[in-house]
């Protein structure tokens, strides 16, 4: 098919600024073009140009940055050309503006967090959104759950597609490309003899790393030997420091423990400080629609610490890649979670064993962009009629678990005794994108 | 070259602009059709990059204002600014065109623009007179702010959805006071801070479970431009009487939102500056602003769910988290003692008032 890509008005791609939307989209692409013509429409950057064609992919930029201005010059663009499918990213916005100039190209869209909140977009225009288009993929359960909560109408079109990790470049600090680096980065911050628990991210009180400082006096009294590492910008600088910011920098400041808040790492270098640390912390607070670092620590072998909310525990067999936090708003939570899996270190070096397998088999690139092109497959053989045909989700999986061979990642799973019953339901969902 | 902000030393006159800025500033006067013969800054902020001058020309008094935020941003106010005047005749000050007719400049990746310097203007009273002739011009400008819609390409700048998040991040920023107080607990207001800060949290709960159950969520419902702007930062020095009544300057701030959250901020403050509530006060600002823009029994509902939350607690404490080991000093002892004494008289004004709207219906 002649397919067209249409990013957000935010940030461009390829990801020169980062961005997890942009990560994804650059992850999929090479293994994208080999069964279809792509075209990727996004934003201008001063350091790309407004057109090219790179290993077969052919790129438009326009100007953006206000989704108005953006909107504009993508349905200009769609009106001077012809596609047979038309992948949204994000943006359900877009898509009636879209089809009133393009009447007969199918539609599908990627949905990574809550643009479809009343807030964001009114209850008649998303209902028609949902109509127009054939397929939904989302990046999370949780996701496409909120979306059926509000729009239940979606239900038929709605299918996950977990995102992936590039585990070529996050690699376990054992690794040989990878074990100077984390020697030189630790010696470099006085952290070589210690434990040593990452948290990275944007410090916001939604990402919630205050909790795990809160955590930490109570922690550094059972283990002697814990240092913390913040990667996450802002932190130095006190232009754009914000009060959140502030409030965490000052509880820092009081920690028995060494603390290292390296403030803006470059996106290519990030995966040095995975590859140094021995524990990987995700504090989330809100309901996040599944985080990326959750992927780059299991690709990195880190055991993960991560909370119920939003997505997050979707990737987490407790016990097996990490455990979670029932309770984030909650310290002690964190307290009891880390201090059980710290105390353990084989399950440590099991947990960071599974995830480094999990990111090679299940979180590859190859496997997100595969999950895909079998959506695009099957809205290229339903018919698109006046009303729109709806596509089954039945059908989609049905078809998956038909054609791909499956692997089995993971030793039988064992649960522990206290959180049996919550994470029941978790693991079904996580057995299934296990085994399709 | 990209504007910046700077720093400013004891060593440095008040109103310091870096030269370079200066030097745009001149750039910036060449797209205008007028001949500057003196040019004074007047106020700046320069922990953000912002900055006001007043000119002299050829063509009378003018201001020329450096606005710090994103561009897309300025541009959203600046066509308030616009709306206010051309369509609804408000008394703000008239934006002066460029050459090419157009209303700002933009350099250092910032938009400047040039206003109609307005003479005389005099702060009202700081008495109950002043305060109503402030509620009455607020009201005004709320009511001619309806139906403003941003030209294309500007950001839409709106609190009107944000409330519930606004009460929960004051409930959660109660948490980091105790958190703070507890870190450092040596300090001199470490104590104090603890043993009221639970009142506080309790308060704004509250505050926050009534706009929840209040019928804010219906109303919100109306959309941006039924419900107009609010300024965000007026008071006495923003709102000033002129030859022919009251003006309204320094627009840059405005937003979407409920218009009585601007009247809220006006009372609670000017109940702080008073030490305590004082229920005709309070009564005769509301009824002053009602004059002008009629306020409806749902929405004085949410003004006194509004005025219930710990508003002056929060705003003078929140300054903890930049360096608790220079902030908890004796002084804020006294400044938390002060806040609680005032905090205690508002119970009861508030509990006076609360009926009034539902009383005489509609007003």
């Amino acid at each position: 098919m002649n397919i067209l890509m249409i990013c957000t008005e935010k940030l461009p791609v390829p990801p020169v600024l980062g961005g997890a939307i942009q990560t994804y989209i650059a992850g999929i692409l090479p293994h994208l073009h080999r069964a279809h013509r792509i075209t990727v429409l996004g934003v201008q950057h001063e350091t790309l140009p407004n057109e090219e064609t790179i290993d077969g992919i052919h790129y438009v930029r326009v100007p953006g940055g206000i989704f108005d201005t953006y909107c504009d010059h993508v349905v200009q663009y769609v009106q001077a050309h012809s596609f047979d499918l038309i992948h949204i990213f994000n943006r359900p916005r877009l898509v009636l503006p879209i089809r009133q100039v393009a009447p007969h190209a199918k539609m599908t869209l990627s949905m990574h967090n809550d643009m479809f909140q009343v807030a964001k977009i009114n209850r008649e225009e998303a209902v028609e959104v949902i109509r127009q288009v054939s397929a939904i993929v989302t990046i999370s359960n949780y996701i496409g759950q909120v979306i059926r909560d509000l729009y239940p109408e979606a239900e038929g079109k709605l299918r996950t597609i977990y995102s992936g990790v590039d585990s070529e470049r996050f690699l376990p600090g054992n690794h040989s490309k990878m074990a100077p680096i984390r020697k030189q980065l630790r010696q470099a911050h006085g952290i070589d003899q210690k434990t040593v628990i990452l948290f990275a991210g944007r410090l916001s009180p939604n990402k919630g790393v205050d909790k795990l400082i809160q955590a930490l006096p109570e922690l550094a009294k059972r283990f002697n030997d814990l240092a913390l590492v913040i990667v996450g910008s802002k932190w130095f600088s006190e232009e754009g420091t914000t009060d959140y910011i502030a409030y965490v920098r000052s509880l820092a400041k009081r920690l028995p423990i060494p603390v290292v808040a390296t403030g803006f790492v470059p996106p290519n270098e990030i995966q040095h400080w995975f590859a140094a640390a021995d524990l990987f912390v995700c504090t989330s607070q809100w309901q996040e629609p599944l985080a990326r670092v959750h992927y780059e620590a299991m690709a990195a072998g880190l055991p993960i610490v991560t909370t119920a909310r939003g997505g997050n525990p979707e990737v987490i067999v407790p016990n097996e890649n990490g455990v979670v936090v029932e309770r984030p708003e909650d310290p002690q939570d964190f307290v009891e979670k880390m201090a059980y899996v710290l105390s353990n270190r084989t399950l440590m070096k099991k947990m960071g064993e599974n995830g480094r397998k999990l990111a090679t088999s299940l979180y590859r690139w190859e496997r997100v962009a595969s999950d895909l092109l079998r959506v695009w497959q099957h809205v290229e053989q339903t018919e698109l009629s006046p009303m729109q045909a709806t596509v089954s989700v039945e059908e989609i999986v049905e078809q998956v678990v038909e054609k791909q061979p499956t692997e089995p990642v993971l030793q039988p799973l064992k649960p522990i005794r206290k959180e049996v019953a919550s994470n029941k339901k978790r693991k079904k969902a996580f057995v299934w994108a296990i085994t399709t | 070259m990209f504007i910046e902000p700077w720093i400013v030393d004891e060593t440095m006159h008040e109103f310091f602009v870096p030269d370079y800025i200066e030097q745009m500033a001149e750039d910036v006067l060449r797209h205008y059709d007028l001949s500057v013969q003196s040019r004074q800054v007047v106020t700046t902020k320069p922990d953000k990059g912002g900055a006001i001058w007043k000119l002299e020309t050829n063509k009378g008094p003018k201001s020329l204002k450096l606005l710090h935020r994103r561009p897309t941003r300025s541009l959203f106010s600046l066509g308030a600014q616009r709306y206010l005047v051309d369509v609804q005749n408000a008394n703000v000050p008239p934006i002066v065109q460029t050459k090419e007719g157009i209303d700002y400049v933009e350099a250092g990746g910032k938009l400047w623009f040039v206003a109609e310097w307005i003479e005389p203007l005099f702060p009202v009273t700081k008495d109950l007179e002043g305060a109503k002739q402030l509620c009455y011009a607020l009201g005004e400008f709320h009511r001619l702010s309806k139906g403003y819609v941003p030209p294309k390409g500007a950001e839409i700048a709106s609190r009107l959805y944000k409330w519930p998040k606004t009460y929960e991040k004051t409930i959660n920023k109660m948490d980091w006071f105790r958190q703070l107080a507890k870190a450092y607990k040596e300090m001199p207001a470490s104590a104090m801070l603890l043993e009221v800060v639970d009142r506080f949290q309790v308060q704004a709960r509250e505050s926050f479970t009534r706009l929840q159950q209040s019928s804010y969520h219906q109303l919100i419902e109306l959309g941006h431009s039924e419900w107009g702007l609010v300024h965000q930062d007026y008071g006495w020095s923003n709102g000033q009487m002129g030859a022919d009544g009251m003006w309204i300057i320094d627009l840059d701030g405005v937003a979407y939102d409920l218009p009585i959250r601007d009247l809220r901020k006006l009372i609670s403050g000017t109940m702080a500056d008073l030490y305590r509530w004082d229920a005709q006060w309070v009564r005769e600002m509301i009824r002053a602003y009602h004059e002008a823009n009629p306020i409806d029994a749902s929405l004085y509902d949410i003004l006194m769910i509004d005025l219930s939350l710990p508003n002056e607690f929060y705003k003078n404490l929140k300054e903890v988290v930049y360096e608790p080991e220079l902030f908890l000093t004796e002084q804020t002892m006294q400044l938390i003692e002060i806040i609680v004494a005032t905090d205690e008289t508002k119970w009861p004004v508030l509990a006076e008032i609360e009926n009034d709207w539902k009383e005489n219906g509609n007003r």
